[in-house]
């Protein structure tokens, strides 16, 4: 610990963490300790991050401070200990801890959506606080309620205190819950998750919304977060938590720059930077066996088109939309993709970003002919894929493939992964008989780094990225000439991620296959991308080499949205300076 | 190709419906409940077989016979004038203990007001009877459920009720899910205007009362089977299915690995039967084995005002329609056994029901 | 909401022409030619032939089923075989005796299942709970018929507590004389099956996020059970109560029968026995529409409790 924050010592500590051990109970048998013993401090008048990937217990932590755990299934073994204000508030009785949650210690949640009562509003829901913790009229509580939204940043407070929260959009409605956890003006904010479900432009106002508030109350905040990135900003301490245990602890600084434990290292290292592309991730495997790889050393790989390389695919005027019933004999449109043109050159990367509701899933889509095309061509091959029949169609079919976002929901959960691989072989005719296309399943298990064992296992035995993993091979069995990846690393883990990453570059180079990689993560698309699309409500906005978009976007959107992207630790912030 | 060694011998993993088996086990309630409805089909099928109760009609009892279990934990004897050393030969005086003939008298009335077949049925079983009646046997005093108004013997009559009651409830629920998922299949994948027919067909047959609509068919159908009642019960029960299935189609055909079947250029059959069906028949079986309870039910019903099976065939509702007269004797065991009975299957199954959906669809806990 | 409410009605028609369809096919085409019925009940061949004639047994069937939508349209399905009364006669004296029985049944077994089924969702996998669903569950498998026998035999007939059957004159007397044990059988029966129901609606909503939010503010259970989870839960409670009102009308018909209450369900057992076709097409066309306007009522409530409804 060093500079201002070195003060903040152990005995100022507003929660003390000892000791604590979690049990979630599976079946009548089987027990998972989920916490693992850990004990760590929240000081006063600080922020700490509480990092880990999932299943690392980093939720179940937080959870267990405010007694918010299902009763049901886990529970806190003796001698665990959160301590807040000299009283143990596992001791605490129900009627204790009702007093303590929302006002002496609030907490706000991932899914700002679902976390809001639906059919009550935001006035109500805001109150209810108000008037439990603070004692007040309705009329105080009203007054109270609009003074709150106008301070976390809602516009017109006055008439949004009667709106319901599906009147609002995903950042204001997390705007709410932070209005009403700081409400009581309490000692400790946990923030479990609070800008993952959000666009990374929002995900940027709410940082720096916690971040003011924190200062101005002179509260302390948990940050619970899966990405280091998102924290190096706003935290002044970090833990580091994996597989129920705390790899590593300190202040932001040390652990930033000079982390101690491997775990931490690669956390550090896997992310892709903005800043060089490397040849090849750092993957976790190489940091846990000792041989620790630094991202900035890797030997870097360059891309971008010279605009001399073929094109495989020419899309014309792409458009989709789509129509709702509204009124006695209403239609309205919805233009989702709005005349999108663009080339994808042999054996490249065409990055596709944009925010939620931009359409860039429906361009992947509609390419594939999921969704039926309202407009525009899609010449592939010398033919335009989106007016052939549907029995013309089936031999392009197997030349575009797509792998989708969900690891959990692409497969079908009643096969077996062999069944899953060798499916498109037997629809195409690829491979004689039933014992060569079993072979060439086995070699693309192999391809695609499974072990032989997955042939007769179900989907439902393996982790996201072996499920991502499955997929892809499912995909090579039919040679495509070009893939969508549909934010096919964006459900993983950064150590996941990063060895899928790799995987679909060594395929690439191998297979020379043009890949449209859509993704919302702009880290992630400037690393694996030759050239990048940005989209923004159906349209494309701007479109350049990657490496030229990154260093000089010429689009306002495309610079707010780059200036959005979290920097990650950039030396002591402004709060210690 | 050939570096690669396959392992042949690999043993496969166990599916869903294998771990959805081994949480059914371990469930003891679940367990207990399926023996109970295994028995109970199991002796549908000897029943029907002819193994036992084939003589159910054979008045082996004295008229109204005791339970052999109650008749020890009773104070007073056996109502005075029981016909034990009086003539046999006319069997509808024996059919009315004149003991309490003022009963009889009133039974008579009201039976004949709420029931218009009751002078057709006992026609048929005075016919039964005298044609049973000829050899004169000795009746026995007691049997183990007591005997009815002609001295049938309620055990044999409970088995053979409860061979019409289960069959025609599964039959019909057979039927009616298998009708249910068709169509519900066929309107949640390919939506469009097969939905909008299939929309229609569900709305007319939702504004309709359910026992309503069996009600109007039973009305204009003058003869009456078994299968017309599982026919009946399969074409007006379809609803609850085909909104279920539907909308499971409808989200799976969104979801991503069926997207992606699409994306391999899996035909539309081969998405609809080799990938979603697998998937939402759970709810199929669930569905299967809810309408199983729910007909039984209505069978009974049914049965009861004489609009179910035919009068010759005995099932637990006929049995009911029975017992209300006997009631006001205070003979109640042919009450007892067939409700008894009934209840007993319908909570096996329905907790079994249950459990089952737990154990296919392990989120809901 | 009037655009919504004129398009609904608007939509209600094809399902309308379905039912009459419906009704037709089974009366017109697979009843067919109701002389061999008429026979056994009316012995003037006359008034027979009258009938016949009426119906246009003897027209093909467009011609008939033509008769039918004008007595749909017109409301007027003529008068009764057996008795000779007017349909709308009968209709309009049977409807009140059944909602005697049955608004009171409604409002009492409606409160009683969602206030045991809160209480039972609190305690969720507890011993009491399991308890309960199994109770339940044993309570649901015994027949309705065995119900109501056995209570009208023990509570009416040898108790002595309540009249066995029957209807008076006057409104209370019926309300609390006749309808009680009635009421009381029709609430043993319901609760336990709706009791199951909305507990699983409740539970659904236990496990939202937003009840994890009340926690986290510090909410005390019974708050947030009977404020922020009730409120959810009364959308699928209202439309499973509204779907089933109509059906309850016709349903009742097995309590209407045991205790001679002159209700719409009785006069449908009535009908069907005496083979009286006109009053069973009637009832069911009407019962179909009512089930059509209860449905778009259910909508309109949802209004009141579901913000985010919008009635385009």
């Amino acid at each position: 610990m060093n500079g201002d924050s070195g003060n903040k010592t152990m005995s100022e500590a507003l929660v003390s963490v000892r000791n604590l051990r979690v049990n979630f109970r599976i079946d009548k048998r089987t027990t998972f300790e989920a916490v693992k013993k850990i004990s760590f401090d929240i000081p006063r008048n600080s922020t700490v991050a509480l990092v880990g990937e999932s299943g690392s217990g980093k939720s179940v932590t937080a959870l267990s401070i405010l007694g918010l755990l299902p009763h049901e299934n886990s529970s806190v073994l003796p001698g665990s200990e959160v301590l807040f204000g000299g009283r143990n508030l596992l001791d605490l009785s129900q009627r204790e801890l009702r007093d303590l949650r929302g006002k002496e210690i609030s907490m706000i949640f991932q899914e700002p959506m679902s976390s809001l009562n639906p059919v009550f509003s935001v006035g109500f829901q805001l109150s209810e606080v108000l008037r439990l913790h603070m004692g007040l009229s309705p009329g105080q509580a009203r007054a109270r309620g609009i003074a709150l939204l106008g301070e976390v940043g809602i516009p017109e407070p006055e008439k949004s205190i009667d709106k319901y929260p599906f009147q609002m959009s995903g950042g204001q409605q997390q705007r709410v819950m932070i209005a009403m956890a700081i409400a009581c003006e309490p000692k400790l904010l946990i923030a479990d998750e609070p800008t993952t479900a959000l666009d990374v432009t929002i995900q940027k106002q709410i940082l720096e919304l916690i971040g003011d508030l924190q200062k101005k109350h002179q509260m302390s905040v948990l940050f619970i977060t899966h990405d280091l990135a998102v924290v190096g900003e706003i935290a002044d301490f970090v833990v580091v938590m994996r597989d129920g245990e705390i790899r590593e602890q300190g202040a932001a600084a040390d652990v930033f720059e000079r982390p101690r434990d491997a775990y931490t290292q690669a956390l550090l290292q896997c992310r892709p930077q903005l800043s060089r592309r490397a040849q090849r991730l750092p993957v976790i495997d190489d940091f846990m066996s000792g041989h620790p790889v630094s991202y900035a050393d890797a030997p870097e790989r360059q891309r971008g088109l010279t605009g001399a390389e073929p094109i495989v695919l020419d899309v014309v005027g792409l458009s989709k939309s789509f129509y709702s019933r509204e009124g006695l004999f209403g239609k309205r449109e919805f233009k989702a993709v709005h005349n999108v043109s663009f080339k994808l050159a042999k054996g490249k990367t065409l990055g596709l970003v944009g925010e939620s509701g931009s359409g860039k899933t429906t361009v992947g889509l509609t390419l594939m002919r999921l969704h039926e095309a309202t407009g525009g061509k899609a010449i592939f091959d010398g033919k335009d894929i989106l007016a052939l029949s549907n029995k013309e169609f089936m031999e392009y079919k197997r030349r575009i493939q797509i792998i989708f976002q969900n690891p959990y929901a692409s497969l079908n959960p009643r096969f077996t992964v062999g069944h899953i691989v060798t499916e498109p072989m037997l629809i195409h005719g690829i491979g004689g008989s039933e014992q060569e296309r079993t072979n060439m399943a086995f070699e693309l298990l192999a391809k695609v780094g499974l072990p032989e064992v997955s042939f007769y296992k179900y989907p439902h035995e393996f982790s996201g990225g072996q499920r991502q993993r499955i997929a892809i091979a499912r995909c090579l069995t039919m040679k495509p000439d070009i893939l969508i990846c549909d934010e096919s690393v964006s459900a993983l883990d950064v150590s996941v991620q990063a060895q899928v990453l790799n995987l679909l570059q060594d395929l690439q180079d191998e297979f020379q296959m043009s890949y449209i990689f859509i993704s919302h993560d702009l880290a992630v698309v400037k690393y694996i991308s030759d050239q990048v699309m940005v989209m923004n409500d159906g349209e494309i906005v701007e479109m350049a080499n990657s490496d030229d978009i990154y260093l000089h976007p010429q689009h306002p959107y495309t610079q707010r949205l780059l200036s959005s992207i979290p920097r990650g630790w950039e030396g002591a912030h402004p709060k210690r300076a | 190709m050939s570096a690669i060694t396959i392992p042949h011998e690999h043993e496969v993993s166990p599916g869903l419906w294998a771990l959805a088996w081994r949480r059914l086990k371990a469930d003891r309630i679940a367990m207990i409940s399926l023996a109970i409805v295994a028995f109970f089909v199991a002796m549908m099928l000897a029943s029907s077989l002819g193994l036992v109760a084939g003589d159910w009609s054979k008045e082996v009892g004295t008229n109204y016979a005791t339970p052999t279990w109650f008749k020890d934990d009773v104070a007073p004897p056996p109502p005075p004038g029981t016909p034990e050393g009086k003539p046999q030969d006319d069997p509808t005086v024996q059919a009315e203990p004149h003991a309490e003939g003022k009963g009889a008298e009133d039974r008579k009335d009201e039976s004949s007001v709420v029931d218009p077949l009751a002078d057709v049925l006992k026609e048929v079983r005075t016919e039964t009877a005298n044609a049973v009646q000829a050899p004169v046997v000795a009746r026995l005093e007691t049997l183990p459920f007591g005997a009815d108004k002609w001295g049938r013997d309620v055990l044999k009559k409970v088995i053979k009720g409860s061979e019409t009651s289960i069959f025609v409830g599964l039959a019909s629920a057979v039927v009616a899910v298998f009708l249910g998922t068709i169509l519900g299949a066929l309107a949640g994948f390919y939506g469009k205007w097969i939905d909008d027919v299939m929309n229609w067909f569900y709305n007319i047959f939702t504004s309709i009362p359910y026992l309503l609509l069996i009600l109007a068919i039973a009305a204009v159908l003058n003869k009456k089977g078994m299968f017309t009642i599982i026919l009946i019960l399969g074409l007006t029960g379809w609803t609850g299915t085909f909104r279920l299935i539907r909308g499971e189609y409808l989200k799976h055909k969104e979801r991503e690995y069926v997207r992606a079947a699409d994306a391999i250029g899996a035909s539309n059959t081969r998405r609809m039967f080799v990938h979603i069906f697998p998937n939402v028949s759970h709810v199929v079986l669930v569905q299967i084995s809810i309408l199983v309870v729910a007909f039984i039910k209505t069978e009974v019903i049914l049965s009861f005002l004489g609009f179910g099976v035919p009068v010759d065939v005995v099932s637990w509702g006929s049995m009911l329609n029975e017992a209300q007269s006997e009631m006001i004797l205070g003979k109640w065991w042919q009450l007892a056994a067939a409700g008894t009975t009934m209840a007993i299957l319908v909570t096996a199954f329905s907790l079994f029901t249950d459990a089952l959906r737990d154990a296919l669809d392990p989120k809901l806990k | 909401m009037t655009a919504y409410i004129i398009r609904r009605l608007w939509q209600m028609i094809p399902t309308l022409l379905g039912v009459m369809l419906l009704v037709f096919v089974i009366f017109n085409m697979v009843g067919g030619d109701p002389a061999y019925v008429l026979a056994g009940k009316i012995s003037n061949q006359e008034q027979i032939d009258n009938i016949r004639k009426q119906l246009g047994v003897d027209q093909p069937y467009h011609v008939q089923l033509g008769i039918f939508a004008k007595q749909v349209v017109t409301g007027d399905f003529g008068a009764s075989w057996s008795t000779n009364e007017k349909i709308s006669n009968i209709l309009g004296t049977r409807l009140g005796p059944s909602l005697m029985v049955l608004v009171p049944l409604l409002f009492l077994e409606t409160l009683l299942a969602i206030a045991f089924a809160l209480a039972v969702a609190y305690v969720r996998g507890s011993l009491t709970d399991r308890a309960v669903m199994i109770v339940c569950t044993a309570g649901m498998s015994i027949s309705i018929l065995v119900y109501i026998i056995v209570f009208q035999y023990w509570l009416a007939y040898k108790l002595g507590w309540f009249p066995v059957q029957g209807w008076g004159n006057g409104f209370w007397e019926n309300l609390f004389v006749y309808s009680s044990l009635p009421i009381l059988i029709g609430l043993v029966v319901s609760i336990a099956p709706n009791l199951r129901l909305y507990r699983t609606f409740v539970l659904d909503e236990i496990n939202q996020d937003y009840v994890r939010t009340a926690r986290a503010k510090g909410l005390s259970d019974n708050t947030i059970l009977w404020t922020h989870v009730l409120r959810n839960a009364s959308i699928p409670i209202i439309t499973h109560v509204m779907a089933g009102l109509p059906g309850l009308l016709v349903g009742a018909f097995l309590i209407e029968r045991f205790f001679s209450i002159p209700g719409i369900g009785r006069e449908v057992i009535l009908a069907v026995e005496r083979s009286d076709f006109p009053v069973v097409k009637a009832i069911t066309i009407y019962v179909a529409v009512a089930t059509m306007v209860a449905n778009l009522l259910a909508d309109l409530m949802y209004k009141a409790v579901d913000p985010r409804v919008q009635l385009k």
